[in-house]
């Protein structure tokens, strides 16, 4: 008896290194799922389009270490928090000690779709559905892209790169809904539109129409959009109905304490699956480096008497869309002051939301020059003064007098950085 | 472990070193001249910040609790065990540019045209960095940080020391081990 991890995600498998190091003396089981748990799920999307071998899409092998044992292709089905015990899908029980929920997102199907019964749909979440999709894509060419989240914004421009057909149908407002303003979404949304993606934001699903057995058309915002293959990536929704009864659940959610902590003291939650309650706001960043430091945090925190809380809870993230590279810093606020800086023209856009003069979130769209100091800025949670507030402007002085060769400056960097 | 200390004192922002940091590491001539003339441009690992007059070269400070190392979406960025420095596997890279938002010291380097990030890695495979060869003033140096450690603990001491005999409600001036009263 001792640390159980379910989930072998990132969250996961960061827990369980970091429970070894932390914890030397414990053992510790990672429970998973899925038959090969343990890679970049990040990738999935370059990997769909052709760009990334399946053999680099694992994550580097551990050295042996006796007191950790991973359990792959076995779900768990109930938790008993009383008993402290799990029960597996395969009838097994497992007793803990100390137990880490890391069991991440399911992804989100609007109602027509999940019960739609053809081919050619397949969510972009886990890798044995991403082969799948694959495979299916060597004779496939008409993607259409369902959702405006960061995974189908990746999705549509991977595949779009690798010479596929691709219309992308954003069901709500426009593009990154929940961390872009409609300003630097149209940045994004003109890149995209620039790749020779169909773009169709503000398009709510209607109808689907199907052909022998095979999706052939969607129709959102009451146009007919054909097409031969349908990847959803409209979000993510945690599975949390096996701790239904636990006790954990507040309204369906797994809300954990800022030290990651459930309502049971021994119960520790890290990445998508966990909403984090800090300073009056329920937050899940459902970001990779979260699911990271997430993971980290919850296992150094198992046997600390106080655990300790994250230090850097953020929504922050980054992404390159074939030539246009992006950061996000935080999403947009109500009542917020915003300062930008423009350029439209070279697909340049950077903002920053302030509160009482605090940065709070913004967008480096085009140009992500200082972004892990603007980070830093957000997370010290100070007023931030003319100087500071004048690393929005990219900053020509003092450039080393290197030649640009033309259309470099369009792709990013423009500040004194280089 | 070794890392690029910089004397704030000593640097006049005259960004020699970005510029050979640029040509040597970054460039495939080698040579200033020829380094200009390249396309893809080179770029330096190193970055001079701050204003004329108080300039200061920046680069990465291989952090023990690295951010950029739990921000990279591929494991590209890693720690070498041997050397305790943080690098960038420049083959697992795809330039997501995550890390670049996770550095607090902003030290990492998007480069676009080669699809890669960039960072400092105090010239690893060389007998010197090239920075602090060439800084014409000597604000850069290689430093043991165990010694650095070693310094600070000894100035913590005199710190606590002095604070220990200073008389209640006087100021106590930090770095000179003597009081004022207030
Ligand atoms: C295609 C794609 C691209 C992405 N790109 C980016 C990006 O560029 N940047 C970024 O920051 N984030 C990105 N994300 C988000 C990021 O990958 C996630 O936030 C992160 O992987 C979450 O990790 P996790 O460990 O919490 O959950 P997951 O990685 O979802 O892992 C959870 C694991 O738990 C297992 N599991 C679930 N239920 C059970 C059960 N009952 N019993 C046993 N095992 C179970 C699952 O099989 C799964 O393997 C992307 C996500 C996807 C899908
Ligand atoms: S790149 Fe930045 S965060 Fe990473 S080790 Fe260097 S200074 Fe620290
Ligand atoms: S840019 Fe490269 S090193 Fe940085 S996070 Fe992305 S893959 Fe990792």
């Amino acid at each position: 008896m001792a640390c159980i991890i379910v989930g072998g995600g990132v969250a996961g498998f960061q827990a369980a290194a970091a429970c070894r190091a932390a914890w030397p003396d414990r053992a510790v089981t990672l429970i998973d799922a899925e038959k090969e748990a343990g890679y970049y799920r990040t990738l999935l999307p370059q990997f769909i389009a052709g760009g990334i071998a399946e053999e680099d899409l694992f994550f580097p092998p551990r050295g042996v270490d006796p007191l950790l044992t991973v359990l792959r292709g076995v779900r768990v089905r109930s938790l008993d928090c009383k008993e402290r015990r799990l029960v597996l899908e395969n009838g097994e029980t497992l007793s803990y000690e100390r137990l880490i929920l890391a069991h991440g997102g399911d992804p989100y199907l609007p109602g027509i779709l999940a019960t739609a019964a053809c081919g050619g749909i397949f969510p972009v979440r886990d890798l044995t559905t991403a082969r799948k999709t694959k495979e299916w894509l060597a004779d496939h060419r008409n993607v259409l892209v369902f959702g405006g989240s960061l995974v189908a914004v990746k999705t549509a421009a991977h595949l779009r790169h690798a010479g596929f057909e691709v219309s992308l149908v954003v069901r709500r407002g426009h593009v990154l809904l929940r961390a872009l303003s409609p300003e630097a979404a149209k940045v994004v949304e003109n890149h995209l539109r620039d790749l020779g993606i169909r773009l169709h934001v503000n398009a709510p699903l209607e109808d689907l129409r199907i052909k022998e057995g095979v999706i052939s058309g969607l129709k959102a915002g009451g146009e007919w959009l054909p097409c031969d293959t349908l990847l959803v990536a409209a979000g993510t929704s945690p599975d949390t109905s096996f701790l239904e009864g636990s006790g954990l659940l507040t309204d369906g959610e797994l809300v954990v304490n800022p030290a990651l902590q459930t309502s049971d003291p021994r119960i520790f939650a890290a990445g998508d699956v966990a909403v984090i309650a800090a300073g009056g706001e329920k937050i899940s960043p459902n970001t990779w480096p979260q699911a990271v430091s997430q993971g980290k945090r919850a296992a150094e925190n198992l046997y600390r008497s106080t655990p300790l809380p994250l230090t850097d809870l953020t929504r922050i993230n980054a992404m390159e869309l074939h030539g246009l590279a992006m950061v996000t810093l935080g999403p947009p606020v109500d009542g917020a002051e915003v300062i930008s800086y423009e350029r439209p023209e070279a697909k340049v856009r950077r903002e920053l939301f302030l509160i009482g003069g605090k940065p709070v979130g913004g967008a480096l769209i085009g140009d992500i020059s200082a972004a892990g100091t603007l980070h830093a800025l957000i997370h010290s949670g100070r007023v931030i003064g003319s100087g500071e507030a004048a690393l929005l402007r990219p900053q020509a002085t003092g450039v080393i007098p290197f030649p640009e060769p033309a259309g470099r400056r369009e792709a990013l960097i423009l500040s004194s950085k280089r | 472990m070794k890392v690029i200390g910089i004397r704030k004192d000593r640097c006049t922002g005259c960004k020699t070193c970005e510029l050979y940091c640029a040509a040597e590491r970054c460039s495939e001539s080698k040579t200033l001249l020829g380094a200009v003339q390249e396309a893809p441009a080179p770029q330096p690992r190193v970055h001079v910040e701050g204003g004329p007059n108080d300039a200061f070269p920046l680069q990465c400070r291989h952090c023990l609790q690295a951010p950029c190392i739990d921000a990279c979406l591929t494991g590209a960025l890693c720690r070498d065990e041997a050397s305790g420095m943080v690098l960038i596997r420049e083959d697992l890279c795809i330039g997501c540019w995550t890390c670049t938002a996770f550095c607090p010291y902003g030290v990492i380097t998007p480069s676009p045209e080669r699809k890669i990030a960039l960072k400092c890695d105090r010239c690893l495979y060389m007998e010197n960095p090239v920075c602090v060869d060439v800084c014409p003033t000597g604000a850069l140096e290689v430093v043991d940080l165990e010694e650095i450690e070693k310094l600070l603990h000894e100035k913590r001491l005199a710190t606590a020391k002095a604070a220990a005999g200073v008389p209640e409600g006087s100021l106590l001036l930090l770095d000179q081990g003597r009081s004022v009263k207030s």
